[in-house]
């Protein structure tokens, strides 16, 4: 007996005794065993995955909904929901049959008419899936269990497109619900994943829980990230949102808790010292630092003012202020796509590897700088944030540039930069951010590498070079193909200074010894997870 | 005492309109855009700007705020921009562990401040008294986090006699409902129980110098008697407003203890919407806030007649 409980008894007896004999509830040993508790990124404030994109709801969603393909391990589509494609020969036509025997949580049989909504309501807010739409000629369930994509224009990327991780998933709901607005919320959650909502007890800002789908049926290949068979080892997930890292660390280090997906860094060294705890990298394909200059406004309308910042810079300040003198943990990135995947490149990247204040401070003569004031626009509630800020703000006035430093919260920022009004009239010069490497893996999710000008995202970066190449990159038949025109847009988007990468960081994750099965992934996988 | 009950809840209202009027001000000028967050960092410009359409957002000020104050005259404080879940909804579910905190707070607060107070006075300038009133600095000088952090890692993490965390329903019975509330209480609980405790103290002073108590003294009545009896609530006016005053600092303490320890609270329903920008939620919460606020004021001032029979209203 364990001094906890010994204290619980007395103070149970003692407590009968006082109440008139009330029962403590009690938790037995199996079914504590059954319960995952898991500590999420953030709270799950919606649960809608398609109006709200954010990484989290993605990660709940994943459990609630199956998608169409997943991608694995190696980053390629698999089949999941689907049994079988087929392509016609000019590409145009895709024909996609449903596994027979899928079941939605309420009972009734998944079909193709709800895939085909499902993806009506998804090709609106997905950047690939508004690029299919835009060469749709019709999407149309043939029967019950097929479905027909025709386009005008082949489209190479369609399984990829399907099976991506990146937010929004092809999630696939009823019929009925997907044929919700897709800028209005679902109000049911009912999907065919592995495991149904709890919505009863779902307390948002506190507590999500999610529990077995009986008639789930898993394929039957292993399990790789979203593709392969979804083995739930449990009968029930809590997850318990916990805003507060210190709090977070010691509930886990106690047993109250058993996974924790994204410990605070400067807390890893008690987790990793803790006998009963594992502490592993999270995702191997990590997280891509970045600040953005608008290019909109001066002193950044000026391709040489941003290429002094750049020339500047040193991404080893950035990553050393995420994370510490853990040198597992980062490692500079001259180029902005995500290291180890296959289209990464350095190509043009040597601006990043200059570090030379001289060279920028000639840029910004060059430039015609006259001390213009840099509204640098910095969120204090997100370390991460705070951290580069700083780091940036060092650097600017290093370079003889006029900071003007805005301490904000993310929510003002999250506001503020979508204004393209000047700096003094409620806009913004720069601020910062980071991408997931998942999302930085190939251009078809990666918004903020993209240089549209007036569509592109905030920052407005207006680089024809870039749009050209990820059209060459979306038409590229082979890998090789794909690897030159991304080569050639890290280029351009590098000379155009369409961001500025800070430096490629990786985070950990941390669970209990009792648990098993936990892999590394861009988001946690329950499935295969098992507690002793 | 009746038509005195009366004017007051009356004059509650246009308290609360100027409450409600004032927050919904304050958040409409407020920086920040509940749509960006919603649309995640991948969304595009259009998209968050067809979000914040779609909420409603993009409308004029007044317009909003006649619906809203029209929809909150009926009952309906509105419904959460990021849930989609009614406010009072979100409220229902969080009121118990707060109402706990607080309850249990106050009372641990009370049964520790009061005979601290008492006997600081009686044994004044003495090392009672000292002791007694250094706790109290400390417990005014500490930040509500460090005591909670600092608790946490000797009771629950050292001695493992405790829950760091979370909150457990009372219908799950008084033991578990207790055991979560143990340490988020003593936290809260330290700068009230200093409050109380210097109050106390200081209007027992000037009570036990008064010649009735000199007199009960001379009759041979016994010390606790004296002290508790006749001293005590004489004194329990300046005692009773400054409980009254400190549920205010017991609402914004809840605020930093449910963070510290993981309580799904009323004070994290806050924290979390002010964040997220969720408006109606802010407003809801602070109109029942202020609510509360001015009903625990009435309360204080009917609690006065009965402890000094010559307060008449």
């Amino acid at each position: 007996m364990d001094r906890r409980t010994f204290v619980k008894s007395a103070g149970g007896v003692m407590l009968a005794a006082a109440s008139g004999g009330l029962p403590a509830p009690a938790l037995s040993q199996g079914a504590n065993a059954r319960t995952l508790r898991f500590v999420p990124q953030a709270n799950l404030a919606n649960f809608d995955p398609i109006w709200g994109t954010q990484y989290v709801v993605r990660n709940a969603a994943a459990l609630v909904w199956d998608t169409l393909y997943g991608v694995d391990e190696t980053l390629t589509p698999k089949r999941q929901m689907v049994e079988s494609e087929t392509v016609s020969p000019d590409g145009l036509v895709w024909t996609f049959k449903l596994r027979a025997g899928m079941k939605f949580h309420d009972g009734s049989p998944v079909l193709a008419k709800d895939a085909v909504q499902s993806l009506v309501r998804w090709s609106a807010r997905d950047p690939m899936g508004l690029m299919i739409r835009a060469l749709q000629n019709e999407l149309v369930a043939v029967d019950d269990l097929t479905f027909r994509w025709s386009l005008k224009k082949p489209y190479p990327k369609m399984l990829l497109a399907l099976g991506k991780n990146n937010s929004p998933c092809t999630f696939i709901m009823p019929e009925r619900i997907a044929k919700t607005d897709p800028f209005q919320q679902i109000t049911e959650f009912v999907g065919s994943g592995p495991m149904k909502f709890v919505r009863n007890e779902w307390v948002p800002g506190a507590k999500a829980v999610f529990e077995k789908f009986a008639d789930y049926k898993p394929r039957d290949e292993k399990a790789s990230w979203l593709a392969g068979g979804k083995r739930i080892m449990v009968d029930r997930i809590e997850w318990v949102i916990m805003p507060d890292p210190a709090t977070a660390s010691a509930a886990l280090q106690n047993g109250e808790v058993d996974w924790w997906e994204n410990p605070l860094s400067d807390l890893v060294p008690v987790l990793k010292a803790n006998r009963n705890i594992n502490v592993d990298i999270a995702d191997p394909l990590g997280n891509i630092g970045a600040f953005r200059m608008n290019h909109l406004h001066p002193p950044f309308d000026n391709v040489k003012i941003r290429r002094a910042v750049l020339a500047a810079m040193n991404q080893e300040d950035y990553m050393r202020a995420i994370v510490g003198d853990d040198n597992n943990l980062w490692k500079p990135l001259p180029g902005f796509f995500t290291p180890g995947t296959p289209l990464y490149t350095e190509s043009g990247g040597e601006i990043l590897k200059m570090k030379s204040l001289d060279a920028a401070k000639k840029l910004l003569q060059e430039g015609g700088y006259s001390n213009q004031p840099v509204t640098c626009v910095v969120a204090q509630d997100l370390p991460v944030l705070k951290a580069m800020g700083e780091v940036t703000a060092d650097l600017l006035k290093k370079m003889g540039m006029n900071v003007d430093f805005v301490a904000t919260d993310w929510g003002t920022v999250g506001a503020r930069r979508a204004q393209k009004t000047p700096p003094g009239q409620g806009g913004w010069n720069m601020f910062h951010t980071w991408h997931a490497g998942a999302d930085c893996i190939n251009p078809a999710p990666y918004t903020a590498v993209r240089g549209s000008g007036d569509k592109a995202w905030f920052g407005w970066p207006n680089s024809p070079g870039v749009e050209k190449e990820v059209e060459n990159w979306f038409e590229a038949s082979s890998l090789d193909d794909e690897k030159a025109a991304i080569a050639r847009l890290n280029k351009a988007a590098l000379e155009d200074v369409v961001f500025a990468p800070t430096g490629f960081f990786l985070t950990y994750q941390a669970w209990r010894k009792n648990v098993s099965g936990v892999t590394k992934g861009p988001l946690p996988f329950f499935w295969g997870v098992s507690k002793a | 005492m009746l038509a005195f009950i009366v004017r007051r809840i009356i004059a509650t209202i246009p308290v609360m309109g100027f409450v409600a009027l004032f927050v919904f001000s304050l958040l409409y000028i407020a920086p920040g855009d509940p749509a960006a967050v919603i649309a995640g960092d991948q969304a595009s410009p259009a998209d968050v700007e067809r979000i914040r359409a779609g909420l409603g957002l993009d409308r004029p000020y007044l317009v909003r705020f006649a619906e809203w104050l029209f929809r909150v005259l009926q009952g309906d404080l509105g419904t959460s921009i990021f849930t989609s879940l009614p406010v009072t909804q979100l409220i229902a579910q969080r009121i118990e562990p707060t109402v706990s905190l607080m309850v249990v707070t106050l009372l641990f607060a009370i049964v520790v401040a009061v005979p601290m107070g008492v006997i600081a006075a009686w044994k004044a300038n003495t090392w009672i008294d000292r002791v007694a009133m250094a706790f109290a600095v400390f417990g005014f000088s500490v930040p509500v986090f460090v005591v909670g952090y600092l608790l946490a890692y000797i009771f629950a993490l050292k001695l493992d006699w405790l829950p760091v965390q979370g909150y457990t329903p009372l219908s799950a019975g008084i033991g578990p409902w207790l055991e979560n509330l143990i340490l988020p209480s003593v936290t809260l609980g330290m700068v009230y129980i200093a409050l109380i405790a210097r109050i106390t103290r200081a209007s027992m002073l000037e009570v036990l110098q008064q010649d009735y108590i000199r007199t009960a003294r001379s009759k041979g009545v016994a010390q606790p008697s004296i002290l508790f009896i006749h001293a005590l609530k004489n004194a329990a006016i300046p005692v009773v407003t400054v409980i009254g005053i400190g549920i205010a600092l017991l609402i914004g303490g809840a605020v930093v203890t449910e963070s510290v320890f993981a309580i799904p609270g009323l004070g994290r329903l806050t924290v979390d919407a002010i964040l997220r920008r969720d408006y109606p939620v802010i407003q809801g919460v602070v109109l029942m806030f202020s609510f509360v606020y001015v009903v625990i004021n009435l309360v204080v001032d009917i609690i006065y007649t009965l402890l000094d029979p010559r307060i008449r209203y």
